[in-house]
């Protein structure tokens, strides 16, 4: 695989249940605060009430016509897309002689899964067709798409839990080929009483706060949220005389053809997509600061990850943020990017939260304190269903 | 970047296999839709499937992602291939709505049995990218793999990406397929936005017309870098964006698929965007409407280079007002074939195959 051109990173946005942006989800992260609770936004009949992560209150910047027409996925990607932007200094007006595209990765904002609807639908009680409108007017990459009235591309990933950081990988790949001069990627999902029951009947939710990489973890935690970055071709940084945040400086991706839910053993799909990154990015492990690991809090994911982490990347310091936003599924991946990028401008890393004992069967202990960080260069990776693999590297060298 | 076409599987209401879709295309005719609980439907057998895989294995696989094998089968015993190159072949599999179907099936394990006996396996294969899991399990595969959903532009947006792929070195080849699926939830939305369709002939472009008859099925295609060796081409171009963008220029010196599908709301589009005095055709009352529609239409293109033909629309295909309609088939002297499709958002996607 060819190496390729650093793809510059001019906005953030993030939310999640550490904050509704991205400088309250560091300061929440920074100082340790895990907002994770038996869920608010729906019941279920489960004995254990296992906890979620959840946004509380009114998302930000959203019209009522916003809430009514668009579902809360798409409600949490245009609410992080609108921080990117402002972020990076654009908004509608600016944007419109651009080709300007849009990748978003999902897994709950694709389904069509409407409770009320489909009971009543059995029931043979003709449902209003209003559940199945709202549905087709909100994919979560045409909606960013029509609220801005953009031209370029738009395409919505659904690769389960890797799907945010393939979307920064294929926007990244827009970029370089000059298909757009300004990309609009990332990820975003809701949390779903049918995702939820999925999850607690794959036996892999724990009924505890999430404790990833740690000797006594039972399972993940559902969340939920959303993140974006606005990468930025050359052409455009230069005619709005713009310097960048950061910069996509590879991506990998491949998979186990192993199991449907969990991770090949051995890592294999992992392993490439790693060999991918490094050769897409020029880099080498001793180039990396740090590891934003996929960490879900998963027996079989933290065993996978741990072994590659240990082979691979020995001895650079890593963490799982899933201890203070929980699974987020497809959105993961790009709010992990979010916070890579951030963590690489404050040259510092928080503790992995939820971790207390070094499980021996893993050798691998992630960073228990809040951690300086010298190195500019940092590496986030996604493990998720279907045995997909993907990696991205973020660099803030030369800035 | 151009992607050469080296082997194409397609089922749906046809049928299965290049076959089965030349029959019709060589006679005219169109096959007939089925009747379902809700609306008639184009619905695709893939029975044949007990052939290849241990009915065992299939237990645990759903009817979408058996759709994708389906077609994946089909196209590497087209390219005839003995086996595929594992480690340089990535896998890209683009849905309108997905496992649809699986996702309520889960809903009823629910409803049916209760939040805590939730049934794990219909969950799993209700994940989005169940069919490019099964795939790759199945098959082997060490690539990189990718699922996109974005409704009607789903076919554009993922052919972007495995260009792109093949682009950068990713991958050698890739396994592109289309797939969409029939539910019951679809027949009851068509009931309810279009009434009953008492004539099940599909006849598309025929002005005031609600025509639409749902279809299912999948289509995959073994893209490769490397000149086709089966004479059906490559892509040689994808463009997508908004029907009002005047920046999306139409190839002068093409010939024209429509995936123009019964929607008289979407249908009336096609008169006012196809270059004056171009020869088009339309092959939707084949394989019916759905989201990847024009993944159906990039094989008859395909197909139309292979046997240097350009096949008649069928009868019920109504006209262009400033174009021909091709009505009888003839010699294919185009170098160029692109397959348009137009959304219910106003989005527009030209997919240009070309000879070499």
């Amino acid at each position: 695989m060819k190496q390729n051109a650093p793809v510059a990173i001019t906005g953030t946005g993030c939310l999640s249940a550490s904050g509704l942006s991205l400088e309250e989800n560091m300061n929440s992260l920074f100082s340790g605060i895990r907002n994770v609770d038996v869920p608010t936004g729906f019941s279920s009949t489960h004995t254990s009430k296992y906890p979620v992560f959840e946004i509380k209150g009114n998302i930000p910047g959203l019209t009522d016509d916003d809430r009514k027409k668009y579902s809360r996925t798409s409600q949490l990607g245009l609410a992080a897309a609108r921080e990117a932007l402002k972020n990076a200094g654009l908004n509608a007006e600016n944007l419109s002689g651009l080709r300007v595209g849009v990748c978003m990765g999902t897994t709950v904002g694709c389904a069509m899964n409407d409770e009320p609807f489909y009971r009543d639908f059995r029931d043979r009680l003709k449902p209003d067709m209003f559940p199945i409108k709202k549905y087709l007017n909100s994919n979560p990459s045409s909606a960013i798409s029509c609220e801005y009235s953009l031209k370029g591309p738009c395409q919505t990933l659904v690769n389960a839990c890797a799907s945010g950081t393939d979307a920064i990988g294929v926007g990244t790949s827009w970029i370089r080929a000059g298909i757009c001069d300004i990309v609009i990627a990332g990820g975003t999902d809701e949390l779903s009483r049918i995702s939820y029951n999925g999850f607690i009947s794959l036996m892999i939710t724990s009924e505890r706060a999430c404790m990833p990489f740690d000797k006594n973890r039972k399972g993940l935690n559902l969340g939920e949220g959303a993140a974006v970055l606005i990468l930025e071709g050359e052409d455009s940084l230069k005619k709005r005389k713009k310097d960048p945040k950061a910069f996509v400086l590879g991506y990998g991706t491949a998979c186990d053809g192993y199991h449907l839910t969990a991770p090949h053993p051995d890592g294999k799909g992992l392993r490439r997509a790693l060999k991918e990154v490094f050769a897409d990015s020029g880099k080498t492990p001793e180039d990396i600061g740090f590891i934003n690991a996929h960490g879900t809090s998963t027996p079989d994911n933290d065993r996978t990850e741990s072994k590659i982490l240990r082979e691979l990347l020995p001895g650079i310091p890593f963490l799982s943020t899933k201890g203070y936003t929980g699974h987020t599924l497809g959105a993961a991946g790009a709010i992990e990017a979010a916070y890579t990028v951030a963590c690489l401008e404050q040259g510092r890393i928080p503790a992995n939260a939820g971790f207390s004992e070094t499980d021996p069967e893993l050798c691998v202990t992630p960073v228990t304190e809040n951690t300086e960080i010298l190195k500019k260069t940092a590496l986030s990776e996604s493990l998720a269903f279907g045995g997909q693999n993907s990696v991205l590297i973020l660099s803030t060298e030369g800035i | 970047m151009e992607a050469a076409v080296n082997g194409i599987g397609v089922v749906g209401g046809f049928g299965r296999g290049t076959a089965d879709l030349l029959k019709y295309l060589k006679s005219g005719t169109v096959p007939a839709p089925s009747n379902s609980e809700f609306y008639p439907v184009y619905a695709a057998d893939i029975s044949y499937l007990d052939t290849v895989i241990p009915k065992r294995a299939l237990r645990r696989i759903d009817h979408f992602s058996q759709l994708a094998l389906s077609g994946i089968y089909l196209a590497i015993e087209d390219a005839g291939l003995e086996s595929i190159d594992k480690p340089s072949t990535g896998l890209i599999i683009c849905s309108g709505y997905g496992s649809a179907k699986t996702t309520f099936s889960f809903l009823d394990s629910i409803f049916d049995d209760g939040d805590a006996c939730a049934s794990p396996t219909l969950f799993s294969n209700s994940v989005h990218n169940a069919a490019a899991g099964h795939i790759s399990i199945i098959l082997g595969l060490e690539g990189p793999s990718s699922t996109i959903s974005q409704f009607d532009m789903s076919v554009p947006s993922a052919l972007l990406t495995a260009l792109q792929w093949l682009e950068e070195d990713r991958v050698d080849h890739i396994m592109f397929g289309a797939v969409d699926e029939y539910c019951d939830v679809m027949g009851y939305s068509y009931q309810r936005y279009y009434g009953m369709n008492e004539n099940t002939k599909m006849a598309p472009l025929v002005p005031g017309q609600q025509s639409a008859v749902p279809g299912e099925g999948a289509v995959f295609f073994l893209l490769s870098k490397k000149e086709s060796a089966k004479g059906y081409g490559s892509v040689s171009s994808v463009k997508a964006g908004s029907l009002f963008d005047k920046g999306i220029v139409f190839p002068q010196d093409s010939f024209y698929i429509l995936n123009a599908d019964g929607h008289k709301k979407t249908d009336r589009n096609y008169h006012d965007i196809i270059p004056h005095g171009s020869l088009a055709s339309c092959y939707t009352p084949l394989y019916g409407s759905m989201p990847v529609g024009t993944a159906f239409d990039m094989a008859v293109g395909a197909l139309s280079f292979k046997e240097k033909t350009l096949f008649s629309s069928p009868e019920s295909v109504g006209c262009l007002n400033e174009s021909r309609v091709l009505k009888e088939k003839c010699i294919n002297r185009y170098e160029n074939i692109s397959c348009v499709k137009v959304s219910r958002q106003d989005e527009l996607s030209i997919i240009t195959l070309s000879s070499r």
